[in-house]
């Protein structure tokens, strides 16, 4: 038996549905003729013969249908005509049909969204070809196991590293930012300075002009990223060819990169890119390559012994104890994101089991409507598999068309997490649209259809006939009361909890507004400028020429406070080399390794003034003592409670080896700046350790006694930081020509705070939750009006005749409202006990959520409320209809 | 005409092939000729006739065109393929088989036990 001749009298059957018909019509006519020229012979009358051969042949009518179920298309067919026939029946009852798509819209819209946000900025974040190849080795310090740090390779090095086995290729690269000199002011321009094969490793042609090519060597050749050119150049395509002055050597522009193009912004900024020498930059960073089929894992063990074997060449690149980290580039982003995105996709799924569940409620509502046209059906002869597929068919097809208009939904939703939080995923993310995304949507789809379809189906699917004919019982029915109100009780505690995690987080988000920071951010701005590293100048020369920049700051006119602070910017961890808490020891107390940790802060005195942390006791170091850099600090409270137990901090004495000068770096430090120091005065807490957590045990010290190629001036203004600008760029113009300042713009603390993670975090959590609790809250209050309705309307008669014999009209609306009353209550019980279960999941995913129970409270009383106003509209209706008019309309 | 017997289940398949076998027929004509081989003692229910055809076809057992019949009316005639062939070989051999076996059990008697 062939397949193929299968195949075709299908594909005729379907293509050349009308040709086969007319073939199986011509087929039985000849049949009949034939026959009944045989009766004729036969000396039948030529009028008794047609009729005969017909009476043999049996129903003809039905030919064309026999001849699908001999070729088992009939199914087929009689889907076709149930798709039909649900699409007309959605059309009966438009409002129902409307809701039910928006609900299920809104649901799969929500969904899609969240997994489109996952797919295209968690998983697939990156523009660059085989990117789930590419990683970054990192060193994990067991010191410091938390802070993975990037590792450079001399040249010799990284030409060694290229021959590992586990390696497709590398792309080595190093930052830098170099001044555009022939200007006004010399304008900051970060550089990349990359191995030429960039454009090859990472798969991204130029968008104009042509990217580097191995053939530029380590030429004079640029090519720019888009931002930069957008904002250099004004987006002018004339520019490949001519010639950008960075650090007084003339570069030649080839190529535009595009605008999604951003690498590497994991870094830091990139205005431009330039081939790496030795002479541009001592060492590279590796970006790496692996093979097809060479997991992370074993990757990093070959690099293991590669980095090992660098460290006895160049001992002091590497810490003492460590081991190599190898993830894919995105691998940071998820860890920082995961949780956040996990917590966002549970509510999605909620917001569409809410969805579902109002869409079985509408469903059952609208069943009960149309009981009577389905125990005709099945009273004529449908089975219930027949019936049952009929009103399956018809949730799919709200469930097609809900998917579809979600997905079309879903593409400006996913847009939102990653306008709401700048930053926080990778800048070159961009939401898409792909086969997985859609196979995604289809699928669900198919899954919402079948599980809100479901218990309507199996309700309706069996309807009582006997009772049914006998038109309008007036039976006090209350059919699919049972699974109506389990799912209205679901749905109000998806709701509740809905709410409740909203309320969780926008009073989160509220705590972190109001925090208490211990410094004033408003008006503060601050520009980072970089050093340049001369051998010649020694610590003094150093120190005198910050102070220069400083007093030229605070000259400004519109500055009320300038002032230096080189470690950190607040609130924030601290960064680099001072990032890591120090350990302090205190003069006379015998010290255990790891007893005093305490961030150390390098300042200049007015600091204290510029950001207004009060000083409790003691005094501010001078001047001169500035200038010298040793022998004085000064400690915050956190210290003093923690670690000096009650005795007079002032006079005590503290060192660190961290402020030694060990030579890893470049670094000018004072003659004594490991020395033994005294604490001259004690400042309030302010956050020094991020927003989430308490403030670290800091000690101050003067900036001049450690300096690397970069420090940070703060400036309190009298109006808004940014509109001194110029004024200030002047200032620093006149006390060198050369000096830029990175990034060629003046930072803020209020951007520098609504920046953290964890305030972009409860920001987004706070807005999309509410735009959820407010969805769920309305779906929920739709579906609880509407059963109430069509109870209401399934009972007008018995209403009007308890009205007639003298039913108060609260009675009325007690009877109406008070099952849903009691299923509400329910609901709320179960919604919140599911959130108790859950509330330490809750507290992982969103760490600055208000977890107090107390949330619950506005949430569960803004649902009675709006449950209450949804139960009792259409009870009032009922209660006040003219019990005439309702009896004489049956 | 003696008493008609009903036709055992599946066998309508093997008669069709069989009558095709014999030369290209329309349906009509099979019909007429399993009624006539079998003397008339078969009925044959024309409306599951024509269902059985579709299936066989469907199935790629016979192949059918259409052409003119006797009284030069358009009438879709029915053969054989080599499927078809190698089937009614198999079905023949089976019901041989089948026949034995029932006519052993049947005439069974006390002693070849």
């Amino acid at each position: 038996m062939s397949l193929r001749s299968r195949i075709r009298s299908w594909w005729q059957a379907l293509a050349h549905r009308s040709q086969i018909d007319r073939e199986v019509q011509q087929e039985l006519e000849f049949h009949l003729n034939a026959h009944a020229d045989h009766l004729i012979e036969n000396g039948v009358e030529p009028s008794e013969a047609m009729r005969q051969a017909k009476i043999a042949f049996g129903r003809a009518d039905v030919q064309k249908e026999k001849y699908r179920a001999a070729i088992g298309l009939r199914p087929l067919y009689e889907i076709g005509s149930d798709i039909r026939y649900g699409f007309r029946s959605l059309y009966r009852h438009p409002m129902i049909s409307f809701a039910a798509v928006i609900s299920l819209a809104l649901g799969i819209g929500a969904t899609t969204a969240i997994f489109n946000l996952i797919d295209s900025a968690l998983l697939h974040p990156f523009p660059y070809v085989d990117a789930e190849r590419i990683v970054n080795p990192s060193l994990i310090d067991l010191k410091q196991p938390l802070v993975p740090t990037w590792f450079a390779l001399e040249p010799a090095q990284y030409e060694s590293f290229l021959k590992a086995k586990s390696v497709d290729s590398v792309l080595g690269f190093m930052l830098g930012a170099q001044p555009e000199t022939g200007g006004a002011f010399p304008e900051d321009v970060g550089t990349a300075y990359v191995t030429p094969n960039m454009n090859d490793f990472l798969g991204v042609n130029a968008l104009l002009g042509r990217g580097l090519r191995p053939s530029d060597g380590s030429g004079n050749v640029i090519v720019l990223g888009y931002k930069y050119w957008q904002r250099r150049f004004g987006g002018d395509p004339s520019v490949i060819g001519h010639t950008l002055q960075l650090s007084h050597t003339d570069l030649t522009i080839i190529g535009v990169m595009p605008a999604r193009f951003a690498f590497t912004e994991t870094v830091g900024n990139v205005d431009a890119y330039v081939p790496w020498s030795a002479s541009r930059a001592p060492a590279l960073f590796p970006l790496i390559k692996l093979r097809r089929g060479v997991t992370p894992a074993t990757a990093g063990e070959e690099f293991q012994a590669y980095v090992k074997h660098f460290k006895q060449q160049t001992p002091l690149h590497f810490p003492d104890d460590f081991h190599v980290n190898v993830e894919p580039i995105a691998a940071p982003y998820m860890h920082r994101t995961g949780q956040a995105v996990k917590l966002l996709f549970a509510s999605v799924v909620f917001l569409l089991l809410i969805g579902c569940a109002n869409c079985s409620v509408l469903l059952l509502a609208r069943g009960e409507a149309r009981q009577h046209e389905l125990s005709i059906r099945a009273a004529i002869g449908a089975s219930r598999l027949r019936l049952m597929r009929q009103l399956l068919i018809e949730s799919l097809a709200i469930a097609f068309i809900g998917a579809a208009l979600g997905t079309a939904l879903s593409f400006w939703l996913a847009n939102l997490p990653l306008k709401l939080m700048p930053g926080i995923f990778p800048q070159e993310a961009a939401i898409g649209m792909n086969w997985r995304i859609l196979a995604f949507s289809i699928a669900l789809a198919l899954i919402t259809g079948i599980l809100f379809g479901l218990a309507p189906a199996l309700r309706f699917s069996r309807p009582d006939v006997s009772q049914m004919i006998q038109s309008r019982s007036r039976t006090l029915s209350s059919s699919g009361g049972h699974s109506l109100n389990m799912l209205i009780g679901a749905q109000v505690a998806l709701t509740l909890l809905l709410l409740g995690v909203a309320g969780a987080a926008v009073t989160g988000f509220m705590r972190l507004t109001s925090m208490k920071l211990g410094y004033d951010p408003h008006n503060v701005g601050f520009v980072s400028v970089p050093l340049k590293w001369d051998p010649n100048k020694n610590q003094p020369a150093y120190t005198s020429y910050i102070e220069q920049l400083r007093n030229a700051v605070a000259a400004v006119p519109g500055v009320q406070s300038a002032s230096i602070l080189s470690s950190f910017i607040p609130p924030s961890q601290p960064f680099g080399g001072m990032g890591k808490p120090y350990i302090i020891e205190l003069l006379g107390q015998q010290t255990r390794p790891e007893q005093y940790p305490s961030l150390v802060h390098l300042i200049s005195p007015e600091f204290f003034a510029t950001v207004k942390t009060p000083l409790t006791r003691g005094r501010l170091w001078t001047a001169d003592e500035n200038r010298r850099g040793d022998f004085v600090a000064i400690v915050n409270e956190s210290f003093v409670q923690r670690y000096l137990g009650g005795r007079e901090p002032i006079g005590q004495q503290i060192r660190t080896d961290g402020l030694r000068n060990d030579g890893r770096s470049k670094t000018i430090t004072s003659p004594n700046s490991g020395e033994w120091r005294q604490i001259v005065g004690v400042v309030a807490d302010a956050r020094n350790d991020g927003l989430e957590r308490p403030v670290f045990p800091a000690v101050y010290v003067p900036y001049s006694t450690f300096m690397w190629y970069t420090t940070r001036i703060f400036f309190r203004a009298e109006t808004d930081p940014r509109t001194l600008e110029r004024p200030l760029r002047a200032a620093l113009h006149n006390v060198n020509a050369s000096q830029r300042i990175f990034g060629n713009e003046i930072g803020t603390l209020d951007e520098a705070l609504t920046g953290q993670t964890v305030w972009v975090q409860q920001h987004m959590f706070s807005v999309l939750f509410t735009f959820f609790g407010v969805l769920a809250l309305s779906l929920s209050l739709f579906g609880i009006a509407s059963t109430v309705l069509f109870a209401v309307g399934r009972r007008r008669n018995e209403l009007g005749i308890r009205m007639a014999l003298g039913a108060q009209r609260s009675h009325i609306i007690w009877t109406v409202a008070s099952t849903m009353f009691a299923t509400i209550a329910c609901g709320i019980v179960a919604g919140f006990a599911i959130h108790l279960a859950a509330q330490h999941l809750l507290a992982h995913w969103m760490p600055a959520g208000n977890h107090s129970p107390w949330v619950f409270a506005p949430a569960a009383g803004l649902l009675l409320l709006g449950a209450a106003a949804a139960c009792l509209l259409p009870a009032m209706r009922a209660a006040y209809a003219n019990p005439l008019e309702t009896l004489r309309a049956e | 005409m003696g008493r008609k017997v009903d036709l055992l289940q599946g066998t309508l398949e093997v008669l069709i092939l069989k009558s095709v076998s014999l030369g290209k027929l329309h349906g009509y004509g099979i019909l007429l000729r399993i009624q006539q081989i079998a003397g008339g003692k078969l009925e044959i229910p024309q409306g599951s006739f024509y269902i059985a055809l579709y299936r066989m076809e469907h199935k790629g057992l016979i192949a059918s065109e259409w052409g003119s019949s006797e009284n030069n009316r358009r009438a879709k005639f029915y053969q054989l393929t080599a499927a078809g062939r190698k089937q009614l070989r198999l079905e023949t051999e089976k019901w041989a088989q089948m026949t034995d076996v029932v006519g052993t059990v049947l005439s069974a008697t006390p002693e070849t036990l």
